[in-house]
């Protein structure tokens, strides 16, 4: 007999499955895209928007909704798959993606419900969720803000900015999420500007820090759920993860960071995927 | 593409057709780094988006890998050229421009140092992709920097000469340059180019069109077919919006009294607005401009996107009309 709480996880699974399955649709259609970054994200963001966040997908702008910001943007079609299975947006809309007008392109825009921030450019996120999580405590209000940051992003100098204020703030309502994918746009990100050693990086600035796997369905919801990890610092989880997670030929590989999305290439990838059932 | 190329007198990009200046710009970083030693390229997460990997395996202490940290990039370039090397920095157009801009302005302007900055995906060649990777107003900015010369070539043939050009220069430059698909090849293979001198595509009496970039071709389809119709158009291919050509421009002014700007760019401070100011000061003249209006794009198609906003042979012909009529 499997208990609640496996039924939970075993269900999680299935939401992250959706979302890979959703992203390979929403870039088949569009021709190409980002494949890596948002399949690295997808159990992350499946226990985020399926378990974590509380948030009400027909009044997207709740005042009292948990904020999400996407600061790695350029995973917005796993973004679009998770707001499109929870209901902020049309299933219709992951067949628009980089279509002309669509709420859709390639990164999250404010304008598309569910979308807290306009992200893209990289290195935005951090500071944009700063300003949210004091919003929250200058108003006396306790929703909480989590954000999701690419590792070859973290390179931008403003993060390192961030990473002093949220501190500084003692923001425990704040949580930054890391897809620790090792891999960047050109490369290791080992080989490009190293981050290591990062948890003692984020240690020194500050933060409560904690490691897990970032497709381990149950440690993302035991992190999640323990949040937040310090009573009065912002909260680190450096979720380690596999570029393009679930699709063999393009794991672990630079060459799909962004790539070319042939029908072809689709059905194998859904092959590999499966359904789930 | 290494930068030991065999000396065929052709460029190797040439032999292809279909075109991508930001290719043809890594080639040059290849061929002026093979003349001249204390050229290095900088990339910012963008060796490929220029085609160099081929550079940095055949030369990797030629190539700086700065990360996704286009700040930083900008500030090294700067320090680099103090030290009597001639750094080229690579990046996307986008984030070279507003991401390090106070660097860009302080450490690489004002100190006034010669850093070649490419910039590729400029304009709304990213237009699937959202208004933070959309780059409307970078020649705006840059032309607003003292000391800079800022590039916009038509094609990759004259990315070519642009960018191996830039060994002339004592100071900074930035060369705005297309994205993943193929730019037509609109100018001659030899071409005589020289920063700051127009090119005249077509001669003509009635009315000038002065194009930049990716709308040099929609403006030679405009004035080929207004041609048959018996109306003399001048095509400039501004290719350098600074320092402008004041001749070429004035001399149309005072020929065919009438002017079309037509850029990829907001129509305020670029093209346009450099015209518009020589011509306020000097010789007003009835003009229209051909641009982005003051919106962020939508996403789509870039081709759907241009039409979208009348960046097109379309709005060119009307804009000439207008001023003819
Ligand atoms: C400021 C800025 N510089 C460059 C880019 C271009 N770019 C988009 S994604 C990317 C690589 C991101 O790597 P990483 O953060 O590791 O993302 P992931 O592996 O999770 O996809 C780059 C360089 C950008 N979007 N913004």
């Amino acid at each position: 007999m499997t208990s609640n709480y496996e039924a939970k996880i075993n269900a999680l699974r299935e939401d992250a499955l959706n979302i890979r399955r959703n992203v390979w649709r929403a870039l088949r259609g569009a021709g190409s895209g980002h494949m890596g970054g948002s399949c690295s994200a997808a159990d992350l963001l499946a226990a985020l928007y399926f378990d974590h966040l509380r948030l009400r997908p027909q009044e997207p702008n709740w005042p009292g909704r948990d904020r999400f910001v996407l600061s790695k943007g350029h995973a917005n079609a796993a973004l679009g798959a998770a707001l499109a299975r929870a209901g902020f947006i049309d299933d219709s809309v992951l067949d628009q993606f980089y279509a002309y007008q669509s709420p859709f392109g390639m990164h999250p825009d404010i304008k598309m419900p569910g979308v807290e921030m306009s992200t893209g450019g990289l290195g935005h996120g951090l500071s944009v969720a700063i300003g949210m999580a004091l919003g929250a405590r200058m108003q006396g209000k306790d929703f909480r803000t989590v954000v999701m940051l690419g590792d070859g992003e973290l390179q931008e100098g403003s993060n390192w900015e961030g990473a002093m204020a949220a501190a500084q703030f003692k923001l425990s309502n704040l949580t930054a999420i890391l897809d620790y994918n090792k891999i960047q746009q050109s490369g290791p990100v080992a080989e490009m500007q190293d981050l290591e050693p990062l948890a003692e990086k984020f240690t020194a600035f500050g933060w409560a820090v904690r490691e897990i796997d970032g497709h381990d369905m149950a440690a993302i919801v035991e992190a999640l759920d323990a949040l937040p990890h310090a009573a009065d610092k912002p909260s680190m989880i450096i979720a380690h993860t596999v570029k393009g997670k679930g699709v063999s030929f393009a794991e672990d590989s630079f060459l799909w960071h962004n790539n070319l999305v042939t029908d072809e290439v689709y059905e194998k990838a859904m092959a590999e995927l499966g359904d789930g059932a | 593409m290494t930068g030991a190329k065999p000396d065929t007198g052709r460029p190797e990009w040439d032999v292809k057709s279909e075109d991508q200046s930001r290719l043809a710009f890594g080639l040059a970083v290849g061929e002026l780094a093979r003349r001249d030693d204390k050229v290095v390229a900088i990339s910012a997460d963008t060796i490929d988006l220029f085609g160099l990997r081929g550079f940095l395996e055949a030369s990797p202490h030629r190539l700086i890998e700065a990360g996704i940290a286009e700040q930083s990039a900008m500030g090294m370039a700067s320090g680099l050229a103090t030290t009597g090397m001639r750094p080229i920095l690579c990046g996307y157009a986008p984030f070279i421009t507003t991401r390090s801009l106070e660097q860009l302005r302080n450490d690489v302007a004002y100190a006034n140092q010669r850093v070649v900055i490419g910039a590729a995906c400029g304009g709304i060649v990213l237009a699937m992709a959202g208004g933070t990777h959309h780059a409307v107003e970078d020649l705006a900015i840059m032309r607003n920097m003292p000391n800079m010369t800022v590039i916009v070539p038509a094609d990759a043939r004259q990315t070519w000469h642009a960018a191996l050009a830039t060994e002339q220069l004592d100071g900074p430059s930035y060369i705005r340059l297309g994205g993943k698909f193929a730019e037509p090849p609109v100018t001659e293979i030899a071409a005589d180019f020289q920063i700051g001198k127009a090119e005249q595509m077509r001669p003509g009496g009635d009315i000038t069109v002065i194009a930049c970039g990716c709308m040099v071709p929609p403006a030679i389809a405009a004035a080929d077919a207004l041609t048959g119709e018996g109306i003399g158009v001048r095509i400039l291919n501004m290719h350098t919006i600074k320092p402008l050509d004041r001749e070429a421009v004035l001399a149309a002014a005072a020929d065919t009294g009438a002017i079309v700007t037509a850029e990829e760019h907001r129509t305020s401070g670029g093209l346009g607005g450099a015209v518009a100011e020589l011509l306020a000061r000097e010789q007003p003249t009835a003009m229209r401009m051909v641009g982005m209006p003051d919106e962020f794009a939508i996403v789509g198609p870039t081709a759907r996107v241009r039409e979208h906003y009348g960046m097109s042979q379309q709005a060119i012909d009307t804009a000439c009309r207008e001023l003819l009529a």
